[in-house]
């Protein structure tokens, strides 16, 4: 084969490898299968190629479709291949493992994606590729993105971490220049100059992170936020107590889903258990649960609540009013995050929003991921601000 | 027979009247090129085994078939000492021969009684079509040692040594999907998923299968079973009818002399095409739409 040989088994090495990083499980064995196979079959019928390597490199059903997206993207797409190439080097000669990926810039063909891959392996493959990250990305509204570029915030969001404001706790720790005295370390300095009380040492109070109450908001005008904003919750807040409900025609309980270590794990159990995912609203009957089922789990008036919601509440006013005093009285801070903030005049017309404004202590914006980088400065001043 | 390539595989097929797909014969051609057993998955009734039988006609080579079920041991699937036989020896030999002969003879060739697996390794040259019909069906003990067979296409019998196989069988394993098969036992094969075909393909089957049939009767047949597949008639079904049971309603039809299919007729006929009571249900009050004619 020699010349050419070589070349195509380059290519279907690039291949195997684009469709390991997307998700496939490829070995090295199946790609000097597929090879070889590839030989057999000859390059004059590209659909009689497509399908060897398909019979080689697949093995289950659901990845089919990846598959065939990846083969679109890889063969039909000479630039994509030649970046891909560029973006992943071969491991030079003796090294065992090939070096990491150099991270490229989104190439022109980026939008649209290439027609008829799907958008699922297209953000799969940007991810992989480590397009669509920048500034741009940072300070786009979430309803103006593609989903796939959707998908790489989503991924974004996870990384972004957040500082919740710390109160005061009644323990104390070594340390600090007036206030309380340390005694047992006084003692135990004052033994090394033969019992004289050189120096004064101290005890200052520690800091611990308020307890969160989150309430997130998934009807179907929430929807692009929603799942960003789990997202971003579930890895921001991962080290301080906190109790997560989302909340749409009914409350729901996310606690458990929270509870695991992976993401995607979370958006699936989340998935499952949200039975009302772009509904309606009913806040009121929400919060009337809250309180019904876990109100042990407000931790006194400590609790900052951070409620996300666009406040286009499908309700009578008396009721949202009396729930939200509740909330109000029982917590420490109500934080309103409302992505609606995205327009520079925006004035409540709805009623959830007109007594939202009205009881909240702050309103704070999260349309974008810079807000979101900036969510813990403007909970701390919210907390500072009084009422 | 020299098959060199997909399309010499296909035209093959057809020829003993099975009508695959190009995909199809692709992978069967790199099956048999490659020597890799080739996993064929997808729904019940879409060709899989009726693929070993049509190859078995085109190589001309015997198909021996092993069907999978939940318990299946290696001494249903590999070989068993014919202990009946055996003691039967033992009690004519012990007057005439010493313990140690009778020992040794109990475990003969002929006491053996070989099952599918073993008798793929000793079929002649040039070998065997292995047909291991619904593998998903077998439970995972039953998948390792597969792993183990399918790798080097040799046992060991304790008493009589290592059998290995004088050519190593064309391999078709099928699966309905009913679990997840392990990735070691995937691995080992080439993967093809077995879709419904679609229309044309399915008439073909139809006239290859029923040569006499009426044109007509054919397309109607095609088109009404086409579409009980596709959405939304698809929702309402339990399983999906099969090339299998197309063809048998076909057959059906062409024995009540119909030309022209009614409601009625598919409701008579019914226990051919469904094999569930809630199906036939279900698609009574569809069937206006269903019989519609093509849209011009």
């Amino acid at each position: 084969m020699g010349q050419g040989g070589g070349l195509l088994q380059e290519n279907i090495l690039g291949f195997g490898r684009l469709l390991r990083r997307s998700g496939l499980s490829v070995d090295t064995s199946r790609i000097a299968l597929a090879t070889q196979a590839a030989g057999l079959v000859g390059l004059s019928h590209r659909q009689d190629f497509k399908d060897a390597l398909e019979a080689v490199l697949v093995s289950r059903e659901q990845d089919r479709q990846l598959y065939s997206d990846c083969f679109e993207l890889y063969f039909r797409t000479p630039e994509f291949a030649g970046r891909l190439k560029a973006a992943m080097p071969p491991p030079a000669a003796g090294q065992s493992v090939p070096p990491p990926m150099r991270r490229s810039s989104p190439p022109a063909m980026v939008q649209p994606p290439t027609p008829g891959v799907s958008l699922k392996t297209f953000s799969k493959i940007a991810a992989a590729m480590g397009w669509g990250s920048g500034e741009r990305l940072r300070q786009a509204d979430f309803s103006s993105l593609q989903n796939w570029e959707l998908r790489q915030v989503e991924r974004m969001a996870r990384q972004i971490p957040m500082t919740v404001p710390q109160m005061p706790s009644r323990r104390t720790r070594g340390g600090g220049r007036s206030g309380r005295l340390d005694w047992r370390r006084c003692l135990r300095e004052a033994n090394r100059s033969d019992g004289e009380w050189i120096r004064l040492f101290y005890r200052r109070r520690r800091s611990k992170p308020l307890p969160l109450l989150l309430l997130v908001d998934v009807s179907g005008s929430m929807e692009r936020y929603a799942r960003v904003l789990l997202t971003f919750l579930h890895k921001a807040t991962d080290k301080v107590p906190r109790q997560i409900y989302c909340f749409g025609s009914h409350l729901s309980d996310l606690n458990e889903a929270f509870a695991q270590s992976d993401t995607d794990e979370m958006l699936r159990q989340a998935n499952q258990l949200i039975k009302d995912y772009a509904g309606g609203t009913r806040m009121a009957k929400s919060i009337a649960s809250l309180r019904d089922e876990h109100r042990a789990r407000l931790v006194g008036g400590r609790t900052l609540v951070l409620l996300v919601s666009d406040g286009l509440d499908m309700g009578y006013a008396e009721p949202i009013a009396k729930e939200l005093d509740w909330l109000v009285r029982h917590s420490r801070r109500l934080i309103w995050l409302n992505p609606l903030l995205r327009y520079e005049h925006y004035e409540p017309l709805s009623t959830g929003g007109q007594l939202l404004s009205e009881k909240a202590h702050a309103a704070l914006p999260i349309h974008n991921l810079l807000h979101l980088e900036n969510l813990a400065k403007g909970l701390e001043e919210a907390l500072q601000a009084g009422r | 027979m020299v098959l060199n390539s997909a399309e010499a595989v296909l035209d093959g097929l057809a020829a003993v009247g099975y009508q695959a797909d190009r995909r199809l014969a692709t992978a069967t051609f790199l099956a048999l090129s490659l020597q890799r057993p080739l996993l064929l998955e997808g729904e019940p009734g879409v060709g899989k085994t009726e693929l070993a039988k049509a190859l078995s006609k085109l190589l001309g080579r015997p198909l021996i078939r092993l069907q999978c079920y939940d318990g299946l041991e290696l001494r249903d699937a590999l070989y068993e000492w014919n202990h009946a036989a055996q003691l039967l020896h033992m009690r004519a030999a012990q007057d005439r021969a010493t313990v140690e002969q009778i020992e040794r003879e109990v475990y003969q060739e002929r006491f053996l009684i070989r099952r599918p697996l073993l008798q793929a390794l000793e079929a002649p040259l040039p070998g065997a079509i292995l047909l291991i019909d619904e593998v998903d069906r077998a439970d995972e003990p039953f998948e390792a040692f597969l792993l183990e067979y399918l790798g080097e296409y040799q046992v060991t019998i304790p008493e009589l040594g290592c059998q290995t196989a004088k050519a190593p069988p064309v391999t078709i394993l099928t699966t309905n999907r009913t679990r997840d098969l392990h990735d070691a036992v995937k691995r080992r094969c080439l993967y093809h998923w077995l879709d419904f075909p679609e229309r044309e393909r399915e008439l073909a089957i139809l006239r290859a299968a029923l040569p006499h049939a009426a044109e007509a009767l054919t397309e109607q047949v095609a088109r009404f079973v086409g579409r009980l597949r596709s959405e939304p008639f698809s929702q309402v079904l339990s399983r999906k009818p099969g090339v299998a049971e197309s063809l048998e309603w076909a057959k059906a039809l062409v024995a009540m002399d119909a030309v022209n299919i009614d409601p009625e007729l598919v409701t008579a006929t019914a226990g051919v095409l469904f094999k569930h009571r809630e199906d036939m249900a279900a698609i009574e009050p569809l069937l206006g739409k269903l019989l519609l004619p093509e849209a011009a």
